[in-house]
């Protein structure tokens, strides 16, 4: 594929954009103008860039969808086995349109939980943290949700305010060839405590259509946030997403990622410890068959001394599929006292079945800890053979281990429903053999 | 103690100095005209002219690199000579002949030919600058049938295996660095071993950069054939000079049914001041290629010196059963960059490889480890180990890793371990609670971190390298 081909195709996208929202908001519509200026300026990335060497995204330049529409034809009940019992707030956004009749908001004055065009009063938080924490330069996809930014997932947890129920942000794709661009903003602000799910869905299981969701996250001093992130699209869409998670001083930021679904999806998520002693603990999982590929990449920045990062990402990956991991860890000048470890664990059920991983440490500081660890393999003939001497079958025990495998990081999600809606759709993948 | 040991550390590089012979220096610059005289100095045959122009022409549609964790003002490649040899001289029989000068420059760097010959049974194949002055034991090798040699002579002397192995493992078009030494190399070495022989003894060879501002492209060839095994030592040193030199070389080794080669360098080349000026640009393309069954590739570094160290010495695992070994020590202090690992590629069935990388940054250095290790889907039961572990000493370093694996079999089992640490206030108490001094307390820890390497380096080697190690460390903590 040639370049201009490339920037055509961006300027295709592009051309449907000067559609303004409805209520606009004139700092957004300068931030909107901004990533348009930057998408134009980029190419989209091929595997020649050193980032996307294993992610070959040429199939994509080949589907100009443009920016969906909103089309609001779902019923409560069409929606009914995606709700989840313990969340007693839910914005759902239809091809990255908000659908209020589907939310419910519980939100009271101490909190807010809504959708971007109508939280006017909040304008200088929203403005001092939307596009302030998601890098768009050298990120085309991040610069194209920036420019289509309309709708978007706000929510604000105000100091010391603990929420004990989950949020939950479901994001359904309901057309085929288009594009949307789910946008979110979590906020905590000193010391509150929050669940946040963010949850991608498709009512077609084979609709091909694109998604591009952009989530920015900021905690601010001792605030906890946990994140879970669940991709469970449609296995012909495309699915480019980024995460960018700003730490405050001894917060703490948990975040799980279960990627199940796509025909390519690629998750790159940022954390910035952008303050002392703050603590992150990220774990994924990314279960994938026929031709399907996943690549996750990370980086967390370790930007202040006394910062605690754990990482675990798993790959279970059968018949042709195609995982990729790429963890970055930076240790910045002065970042001392850090203490980071990474895992990268890979099982691999298929002869076709192919990895690539690429656990990466940057270090710039002298008294820190670091570790990390990669391992690609398949299951252990002795433990099939441990379950088999207990009157398994080899494809019961293939079935249980691999479960065990992937359950480990389920297991970490703390919301029961969606924990258990989740370990149904790896048994059932698991037992497909 | 940190006063002391800051005096320590900022001695001066001992080796140095510039010996005064008199040099046949090409004009700079490079053409095909350029090529066309060192292919004619050294009175090549009409193949290997066609196979330097051929990486000439394939240089020359190819663009440096930039994906490396090294910095570097752009290379005129227009302002290096291409081509500097002492004056020519009629062959030399015995060590007596050898220019005096040279001898003394030996001398001055511990390199006593005679003694070392006698002592250490190594026989030594001098390379000064480019083109080979002696070369002892030759004789002795040649009765059980082994070759070893400059490059040049081999070409005139064995054209034919010259010819059917060169560029063979490393391609004329492989990366830049590579096309570039293949267009214009002007020695090194060359070594034969033939079926079933086993090496009577290490095999060695002294590389030496002179005349300020001549780069130099070194070319090594190593066969084992059928049941051979053969273990080959390369060691460093150059003198102080305040222009960057460039040094590309291009090592190829091939290792037929069963055969075994092992190859170990200490690096010690001018590393620049401790302001970070002048030093060795030190770009090296190293690959064995491990062709029959059983047959096995071993490499060993310990890379202390350099302004930049850039190289990759990798292992492409072709034989069923073959195994690839990589054990690396890499120091770096001042502004000395390294970015070095290693490429094991499975190819064949049940083929293992091991690696084990262990970094040290000083001062202000950046020192990467980059590895890939590639399981092809026709490599059934491959098996990779893989640990490298980074020391940092001072806050002004970095220490980085970045381990490529990619598996495409199943059968596969592919382990990676990284960890980072420093020297801990808490070791060095101990040793002084000891009564050993933070001095020595240092050199202890550091030759503890990286025994497993050292461990694999042939004993005389595995000396110098430890005391190498203390020297350029020494005064770092504190």
């Amino acid at each position: 594929m040639t370049t201009s081909l490339q920037s055509d195709y961006l300027q295709y996208l592009l051309s449907s954009w000067d559609i303004k929202p409805t209520e606009s908001l004139s700092w957004l519509d300068r931030l909107r103008a901004e990533a348009i200026d930057q998408a134009g300026t980029q190419q989209l990335p091929t595997k020649k860039d050193e980032e996307w060497r294993f992610t070959d995204i040429s199939p994509l330049a080949r589907l100009p969808f443009q920016a969906a529409t909103p089309k609001f034809d779902l019923q409560a009940k069409d929606i009914e086995h995606l709700k989840l019992k313990e969340a007693d707030n839910r914005l759902v956004f239809v091809d990255g349109h908000f659908a209020p009749h589907l939310s419910i908001i519980s939100g009271s004055l101490s909190h807010i939980v809504g959708n971007l065009p109508a939280l006017t009063s909040r304008d200088t938080l929203l403005q001092s943290h939307l596009g302030k924490h998601v890098s768009i330069d050298h990120n085309v996809f991040a610069a194209l949700n920036t420019a289509f930014l309309r709708d978007a997932a706000v929510i604000v947890f105000p100091k010391e305010f603990v929420l004990e129920q989950p949020v939950h942000l479901l994001f359904i794709a309901t057309q085929s060839e288009v594009t949307s661009y789910p946008r979110s903003l979590i906020i905590g602000e000193p010391g509150s405590q929050a669940t946040v799910i963010e949850d991608y869905v498709s009512l077609q299981p084979s609709a091909a259509y694109i998604t591009n969701s952009v989530t920015e996250i900021s905690l601010a001093e001792h605030a906890r946030i946990q994140h879970v992130r669940v991709q469970r699209e449609s296995n012909q869409a495309f699915h480019l997403a980024n995460c960018a998670a700003s730490l405050g001083h001894a917060s703490h930021f948990q975040s799980t990622t279960v990627t199940l679904g796509a025909q390519i999806s690629r998750y790159n998520m940022h954390i910035h410890i952008a303050n002392e002693a703050a603590e992150c603990d990220i774990s994924g999982l990314s279960m994938i068959s026929g031709r399907q590929l996943a690549d996750t990449h990370t980086c967390i920045d370790h930007a202040k001394p006394h910062g605690i990062s754990q990482q675990q990402h798993k790959c279970i990956v059968d018949d042709a599929a195609h995982a990729v991991f790429n963890g970055k860890i930076i240790v910045r000048p002065h970042a001392q006292r850090t203490n980071s470890s990474q895992s990268s664990r890979n099982l691999l059920l298929s002869k076709s079945a192919q990895v690539d991983t690429k656990p990466q440490l940057e270090i710039f500081a002298d008294d820190v800890k670091c570790a990390h660890g990669a391992t690609v393999g398949q299951l252990d003939a002795e433990e099939i053979f441990y379950l088999q001497s207990r009157g398994l079958s080899e494809t019961e025990a293939r079935n249980l281990l691999t479960f065990a495998f992937g359950a480990e990081i389920i297991n970490r999600i703390p919301v029961p429903s969606l924990k258990q809606q989740l370990e149904q759709a790896v048994l059932k993948q698991t037992q497909s053999h | 103690m940190s006063a002391v040991l800051q005096s320590l550390v900022n001695q001066p590089y001992k080796h140095g100095f510039v010996t005064e012979i008199e040099s046949d220096i090409a004009p700079k610059g490079l053409n095909e005209d350029i090529i066309r005289l060192i292919s004619a100095k050294k009175n090549e045959p009409e193949w290997l002219l066609a196979f330097r122009l051929k990486a000439y022409q394939k240089w020359l549609t190819m663009t440096a690199p930039k994906w490396q964790n090294v910095h570097f003002p752009q290379i005129d490649f227009q302002d290096i000579s291409y081509y500097s040899a002492p004056k020519p001289k009629t062959k030399l029989a015995s060590m007596d002949e050898v220019d005096p000068e040279l001898l003394r420059t030996f001398e001055k760097l511990g390199v006593p030919m005679h003694e070392r010959a006698a002592l250490a049974g190594v026989a030594v194949d001098v390379i000064f600058d480019s083109v080979s002055v002696a070369t002892t034991y030759k004789q002795k090798l040649a009765e059980v049938g082994i070759i070893f040699c400059s490059i040049s002579e081999a070409v005139h002397n064995h054209p034919e295996l010259v010819q059917q192995y060169l560029g063979t493992v490393v391609p004329v078009g492989d990366n830049y660095f590579a096309a570039l030494n293949s267009a214009v190399f002007t020695d090194g070495s060359f070594c034969f071993i033939p079926k079933g022989v086993k090496c009577p003894m290490d095999l060695s060879t002294y590389f030496r950069i002179n005349t300020e501002g001549s780069g130099q492209f070194e070319r090594t060839l190593i066969i084992a054939e059928e049941g051979a095994s053969v273990s080959y030592l390369e060691g460093c040193t150059a003198p102080r000079f305040d222009t960057n030199q460039l040094h590309a070389a291009v090592v190829e080794l091939v290792a037929l049914d069963n055969a075994d080669i092992k190859y170990s360098t200490v690096q010690n080349w001018y590393a620049g001041d401790e302001k970070g000026v002048g030093g060795i640009f030190n770009f090296v393309t190293k690959r064995g290629l491990a062709k029959g069954v059983n047959s096995r590739i071993s490499w060993t570094q310990v890379e202390t010196g350099s302004a930049i160290t850039w190289k990759y010495p990798s292992c492409i695992l072709r034989g069923d059963n073959s195994v690839g070994e990589f054990y690396s020590v890499a120091v770096t202090n001042n502004y000395q960059q390294a970015d070095t690992g290693t490429k094991m590629i499975h190819l064949g069935k049940n083929t293992r490889s091991t690696i084990v990388s262990k970094g040290i940054s000083a001062g202000h250095s950046n020192s990467s480890y980059r590895g890939l290790v590639r399981v092809a889907p026709t490599a059934e039961n491959a098996r990779n180990y893989s640990q490298c572990d980074s020391m940092l000493i001072g806050d002004q370093c970095g220490a980085h890793t970045f381990p490529y694996i990619q598996v495409q079999n199943s059968s596969a089992t592919v382990e990676h371990e990284a960890s980072t640490s420093k020297i801990g206030e808490d070791q060095l108490f101990y040793f002084s609670q000891r009564g050993i001094d933070a001095e020595e307390a240092v050199s202890m820890i550091i030759n503890g971190f990286c025994k497993d390497v050292f461990q694999q380096l042939p004993m005389e080697f595995a000396v110098e390298a430890t005391k190498l190690l203390s020297f350029k460390l020494e005064g770092s903590v504190g």
